[in-house]
């Protein structure tokens, strides 16, 4: 067992003033560890994947993140904490603007890195998710896969010590799909701690890796 | 290969793309709001090297000459003291000319209030004595005042001081004015950068939120922001500047509105005048656009950093 790079006790979150989203969370997810989390929409999967790339904060609880209490974490921590962490958003949340390796390579070039630096690992990345051919088009003449996809690619280029995934097959065919995973996996291989969040029980069935599983809020059960 | 792959090893090889659009509709309404206020500083640079070139001409005419006034009293002869009054002025070291008006010379100066005519024949008027200062070893004046009406208790010498400190009143009056158009004009072009870049990061919240979510670090975030301000900046100071001296080109070609200050030949004197006139006119015009580069560039920085830090 592995020093944890996630640790939730007792987390709850609430909007406002609505009801809890999330109740009485606890989990550990120990470094080189690879788990998926599932649950019906609206269980709480994104909140509590938001809460780990520190988009928002628990209203009650715990949440240790390598090492560190995220409550009492300054501000100015905050860039070095996700630049550990690869996130694919449901959303793709990609920059329409900018060309497909300029998205893929944006966690890089944030870092100061300059572009000679990381050309050749982009290229590399982009025809591993087959995107090689499509490095220098603009995000809205991409498909949701295509999408999906790049969104993957910039997640991972910069080899994070954890990797965040929302759903990150939805838009992919099969087999696509099996390759995606595959690269998760070839990551995890090399010590990346995979948190995979979705309701493709196919997906979970394939990976066969340990489950977690939210209902209403609730971490109910985990294997 | 196909084209679009050819493309790709183009660009993939080129420079990164501007992760802040480089078109951005509230820059376009500061770049359009600059370029007027640093055509106004322009206009107001101008303006106060013409005020301040224009009264130290009247000063230092001022300060060459002092005039003696001999006023005709009762059982004195007027000829002897003025004869008295010159022998003691060119007895002085510090003194270039004297230069005595006659009778005639002296009606002549109050022709103009009382006319023509025998009154003038009956009038005591007094005699003038006009003197040109070395304004380099200039003579000690309250000694000279001293002397001369201690020689001659009819004579006064004016060395018209009060309106030499009047002149330099209204040259720093007209100075301080200046100054005071000139920094309000830079705080509102402070103002409006600080609410341009208000919706500058409003319009690309998106982008900012997904910067922040790969690690970047606000200091990253400003840069991308302030580059775009910088050219604003840079783009409207050169704008306003080049209308501002334009301006001057136009006036000193087709002004001359018969003002009191012929405004055509003070622009030309300002453009194409004497080498110290025009030097300190271009280096302080120059300064528009670099002032307006700065306060463009270093407000959005201190707004961005400001505004991210509220976000967060």
């Amino acid at each position: 067992m592995g020093t944890p790079v996630i640790r939730f006790e007792n987390v709850g979150l609430r909007y406002g003033k609505g009801p809890e989203v999330l109740r009485d969370v606890s989990f550990e997810l120990e470094q080189g560890g690879f788990r998926m989390l599932t649950g019906a929409s609206g269980a709480g999967k994104t909140s509590l994947l938001r809460m780990l790339f520190l988009a928002s904060r628990p209203t009650r609880g715990l949440i240790n993140l390598f090492g560190r209490d995220i409550a009492t974490l300054p501000r100015r921590d905050y860039p070095t904490l996700r630049r550990r962490i690869g996130v694919v958003f449901q959303e793709f949340r990609l920059i329409d603007h900018l060309t497909t390796f300029d998205n893929v390579a944006l966690p890089l070039r944030v870092t100061g890195k300059s572009r000679s630096a990381y050309r050749g690992d982009v290229m590399e990345l982009l025809k591993w998710v087959g995107l090689a051919d499509h490095a220098d088009a603009l995000q809205p003449v991409l498909s949701g896969g295509e999408k999906q996809r790049v969104a993957i690619a910039r997640a991972v280029v910069g080899k994070p010590d954890l990797l965040l995934a929302d759903e990150p097959t939805g838009n992919v065919d099969p087999a696509m799909g099996l390759r995606l995973m595959k690269l998760f996996a070839e990551l995890n291989r090399f010590g990346t701690t995979v948190l995979i969040a979705t309701h493709d029980s196919h997906l979970i069935e394939r990976t066969g890796m340990p489950v977690m599983q939210l209902v209403e809020g609730e971490l109910r059960a985990a294997a | 290969m196909s084209a679009i792959a050819a493309a790709d090893t183009r660009d993939t090889q080129g420079r990164p793309g501007a992760i802040i659009p480089r078109i951005q509709p509230p820059l376009g309404s500061l770049m359009i709001a600059m370029t007027v206020m640093c055509y106004l500083a322009t206009l107001a640079i101008g303006a106060l090297i013409l005020v301040n070139r224009t009264v130290a001409g009247w000063t230092s005419e001022l300060s060459s000459e002092v005039t003696v006034q001999v006023r005709p009293l009762d059982k004195r002869d007027i000829k002897a003291d003025v004869a008295r009054v010159r022998d003691i002025l060119t007895a002085t070291k510090g003194i270039e000319s004297v230069d005595v008006y006659d009778r005639a010379r002296s009606a002549a100066l109050l022709e103009p209030w009382l006319g023509k005519g025998a009154m003038l024949e009956d009038l005591p008027i007094p005699r003038l004595v006009t003197v040109a200062i070395d304004r380099k070893a200039p003579p000690d004046f309250a000694a000279l005042a001293k002397k001369i009406s201690a020689a001659v208790p009819a004579a006064s010498l004016d060395t018209h001081r009060r309106w030499q400190a009047e002149l330099t009143r209204l040259a720093g009056a007209f100075q301080w004015l200046g100054v005071a158009i000139l920094l309000l004009i830079g705080a509102a072009a402070v103002l409006l950068v600080v609410k341009t870049t208000r919706a500058a990061l409003d319009a690309n919240r998106e982008i900012v939120a997904v910067l922040h979510l790969v690690g970047a670090r606000d200091h990253f975030i400003a840069r991308q922001v302030e580059r775009r301000f910088l050219l604003t900046g840079l783009r409207a100071g050169l704008a306003g500047t080049v209308a501002g001296l334009l301006t001057f080109v136009v006036v000193s070609l087709f002004g001359g509105l018969g003002a009191p200050l012929d405004l055509a030949q003070a622009s030309r004197g300002l453009l194409f005048g004497p080498p110290e006139t025009s030097r300190l006119v271009y280096s302080l015009v120059m300064l528009v656009p670099i002032i307006a580069t700065l306060i463009s560039l270093i407000t959005a920085r201190v707004s961005v950093l400001r505004i991210l830090h509220e976000i967060a």
